[in-house]
């Protein structure tokens, strides 16, 4: 009976991954706003809230491809770890669904919460070794602001997508998304809470396409 | 005099109670400024703990979160906890030393300046969304902005004192909302125990307690008519409930986004018509005091002035009635003397005529050859009686003349020395029965100013009585010598002086001593000689009679020696 579950399982997942098989590429340049800081040897980044925008800065964006996707039959799971009192990583896309665990690696207390209307959340205070580690599933995509009641400076930001295919640009503008199903697809990136550029996009299998947004 | 006193009175009056109303008023002015200055403090102590709170309250992520996260409605439930110290609590007694700081109820600006209405009105102090409206500002404000806003209240309407505070994100500093705050106004609308009564106008409307609808009404309008005119921070009359008072306004919330607000307080002039009138008194009582003090002093000072004024008009008709009468006495005496001297000219010239006709008839019966011895010697008496007649003639007309001012002498030097020697050689030819001594002790060339003529005169008179009033073997003593500007000239003989009594007598006319019984003379020589002596600047006087010696001194003007010696005898 175990057994046979597992099985069943197994099946459908291989199946699941002949039918969706996706192997084309996007790679391309996202113009970018200027950053409102002097660039950095590293490559750490913040959220910031200008003028109720919400943003990274250094500017990146979250290029993603929009389309509906099923949602995956095991939600992912992802992670915010509070370290140096700041969200790592600052900005998490995640695709709807994923569980995100928000483990405390300072010495201190933190309270994550968040008021942002795509999810509202309070984690409490929790100690630094709390167990188990704190989560929350995000279930309804938009932009979830993170903060630490403790600690007014912390912010971060969750990017709930509808969309497994995301991935974070570097600082340049930079982004390469692979593994991407063929078909015709709107290309996204979000660039802060009021910017996102998109663009029409063809893949196709085992090719690699360059597009640069705008 | 009065009227100058009245009239400075009436000045300083008019001054006195220009000034004193003026310093009421300014005194009124100042009060009122402390008092709104005060208020002002209060609400500088107020601003200060409350950009402290909003500032410990804009670090409250959940406020923030809620501002910035576009959860609005999660806005009042996080600032509840955060601002409940601020709020009015009910129960508390409402003499609480902080109600001033306890606000009634707080409100929330969005980025635009518009309202953030509160979901549960009572979490943030109840506020009907019509009054709540009025907490909206154009723009977010920089600054703290303060507002005065009508509500209706359990006990009708009335005035709420609004503070409106600028939010600014930690992040960035800049402007994501203002706070709101809604407190009872601070010392205003009070009546104190002076009647000092104050209150706020605000949109053409006075919140001022303790006063009737009408008078409210009529203030209003006065105020509202003297803000539109842009007189800001003026005083102006008033009337309130029938009692004169000053009004003075000031704005409360200066370049404010709110609608402008003045404070406006009413000070009675009760007091100030009390201290006017009193003033009055004092300076009218002062004045009447000053007019009566200088009436009297003016009297007494003239009464002082005028008594020796009176007592010379007085004198001065005393003196006039006797000068009158001195005049008249003068003036007859004056008459009489002109009268006497013209008559002893006159009787002198009549009688010189017979006199020379008496002796030549005389000597004609004395050249007749048939006389005897007796008759001879009797005429010669006769002759001798009428030269003696002749010389009183003689003395007579000089005295007459000189009374009469008509004796003017020619004054030349005159040689004294000279004529004292030449008389004394004429002496010492005439008979001398007595056998006197003389001595004289005199400078050669005295020269004295003098009429050769009169000055001979003065000093035969003198060497006359010297030699007739003298005693057997006596002494006569003729001495000279200058002194200053004199020359003085003695002439002393022996013989029994003159009697102390007599002393003073001896120079008027017609006297003769009473030792001059048998003594040749007619009481004229020394009259004649003083009054020649002063003719000739000089004078005569008894230098002393007694101890049988009687000494006479004579001076006269010495003048400078001539270069020529004047001739004797011209």
């Amino acid at each position: 009976m175990r057994l046979h579950t597992v099985l069943g399982f197994a099946l459908s997942f291989f199946l699941a991954a002949i039918l969706a098989r996706a192997d084309a590429t996007l790679e391309g340049h996202v113009q970018l706003p200027k950053p409102h800081t002097a660039p950095v040897m590293n490559k750490r980044y913040e959220i910031v809230t200008k003028a109720g925008v919400v943003a990274t800065d250094p500017p990146l964006a979250v290029v993603y491809l929009a389309g509906n996707f099923p949602a995956p039959a095991t939600p992912a799971v992802a992670e915010v770890s509070q370290k140096d009192y700041a969200f790592s990583p600052p900005l998490l896309p995640i695709q709807v669904g994923t569980k995100v665990e928000f483990p405390n690696h300072d010495e201190a207390y933190h309270n994550i919460f968040s008021y942002s209307a795509a999810k509202r959340f309070d984690l409490g205070r929790y100690r630094p070794d709390e167990k188990p580690v704190p989560f929350v599933v995000f279930d309804k995509p938009g932009l979830v602001t993170l903060r630490c009641d403790i600690h007014e400076h912390m912010r971060g930001a969750v990017l709930v997508l509808e969309t497994p295919y995301f991935v974070l640009s570097d600082t340049a503008g930079q982004y390469r998304l692979t593994g991407l199903p063929a078909g015709h697809y709107t290309l996204k990136a979000w660039i802060d809470s009021k910017t996102t550029l998109s663009h029409e996009v063809d893949l196709k299998d085992g090719e690699t396409t360059h597009l640069d947004l705008p | 005099m009065m009227g100058v006193v009245i009239a400075v009175s009436a000045i300083g009056l008019y001054f006195a109670d220009a000034s004193a109303t003026n310093e009421v008023e300014q005194n009124l002015q100042r009060q009122f400024q402390t008092q709104v200055s005060g208020l002002h403090q209060l609400q500088e102590i107020r601003h200060a703990a409350l950009v402290e709170r909003c500032r410990a309250l804009i670090r409250k992520p959940r406020i923030h979160a809620a501002l910035e996260d576009n959860a609005l409605d999660l806005l009042y439930p996080s600032a509840k906890d955060e601002l409940q110290d601020l709020m009015d609590d009910e129960e508390q007694s409402p003499a609480d030393s902080v109600q001033g700081l306890r606000a009634r109820f707080y409100r929330f600006l969005d980025h635009d300046g518009n309202l953030i209405r509160a979901q549960n009105p009572e979490q943030a102090g109840a506020l009907p969304i019509a009054e709540a409206e009025q907490l909206a500002l154009p723009h977010l404000p920089d600054r703290q902005q303060i507002g005065y806003i009508p509500v209706t209240g359990p006990q009708g309407p009335s005035l709420v004192e609004t503070i409106a505070m600028p939010i600014r994100s930690s992040e960035t500093s800049e402007l994501i909302s203002a706070i709101v705050l809604g407190f009872r106004p601070l010392g205003l609308g009070g009546t104190s125990n002076t009647g000092i009564r104050s209150g706020v106008w605000v949109n053409d409307q006075l919140f001022i307690s303790g006063v009737s609808d009408a008078t409210r009404a009529a203030l209003t309008t006065a105020v509202s008519d003297a803000i539109k005119q842009g007189r800001s921070g003026s005083s102006l009359p008033a009337k309130l409930d029938g009692v004169r008072s000053l009004l003075v306004y000031t704005q409360l919330n200066p370049d404010s986004l709110y609608p402008p607000a003045y404070e406006v307080c009413l000070y009675p002039l009760t007091e100030l018509e009390v201290r006017r009138a009193h003033l009055r008194w004092q300076i009218l009582g002062s004045g009447a005091l000053l007019l009566f003090v200088g009436l009297v002093s003016s009297h007494l000072l003239s009464l002082r002035l005028s008594a020796p004024v009176e007592k010379l008009a007085v004198d001065s008709a005393k003196n006039l009635e006797r000068r009158e009468r001195a005049e008249a006495a003068l003036e007859s005496t004056s008459a009489e003397l002109h009268r006497s001297a013209r008559f002893s000219a006159d009787a002198s010239h009549q009688l010189k005529t017979p006199v020379t006709v008496l002796r030549a008839g005389l000597e004609e019966l004395l050249a007749r050859p048939n006389l005897t011895v007796e008759e001879c010697n009797e005429l010669a008496g006769l002759v001798h009686q009428t030269y003696r007649l002749n010389s009183i003639i003689e003395d007579l007309l000089l005295l007459s003349r000189m009374d009469a001012g008509r004796l003017k002498l020619e004054l030349a030097p005159v040689n004294l020395s000279q004529l004292i020697e030449g008389w004394l050689d004429d002496l010492s030819a005439l008979p001398d029965p007595l056998q006197l001594t003389i001595e004289s002790d005199f400078p050669p060339r005295l020269h004295v100013e003098g009429e050769m003529r009169y000055t001979t005169l003065i000093l035969q008179n003198l060497l006359e009585n010297a030699r007739k009033y003298n005693c057997a073997g006596g002494k006569i003593r003729i001495a000279a010598h200058v002194e200053d500007e004199w020359v003085l000239l003695t002439v002393g003989n022996t013989g029994r002086p003159i009697p102390r009594g007599a002393q003073e007598h001896i120079f008027e006319r017609f006297h003769r001593g009473a030792a001059a019984g048998n003594i040749p003379g007619h009481g004229l020589g020394l009259n004649l000689a003083r009054e020649l002596a002063r003719l000739h600047k000089g004078d005569l006087r008894l230098a002393r009679s007694e101890e049988n010696w009687t000494e006479f001194e004579v001076r006269f003007l010495a003048v400078a020696q001539p270069a020529k010696p004047s001739p004797v005898g011209a």
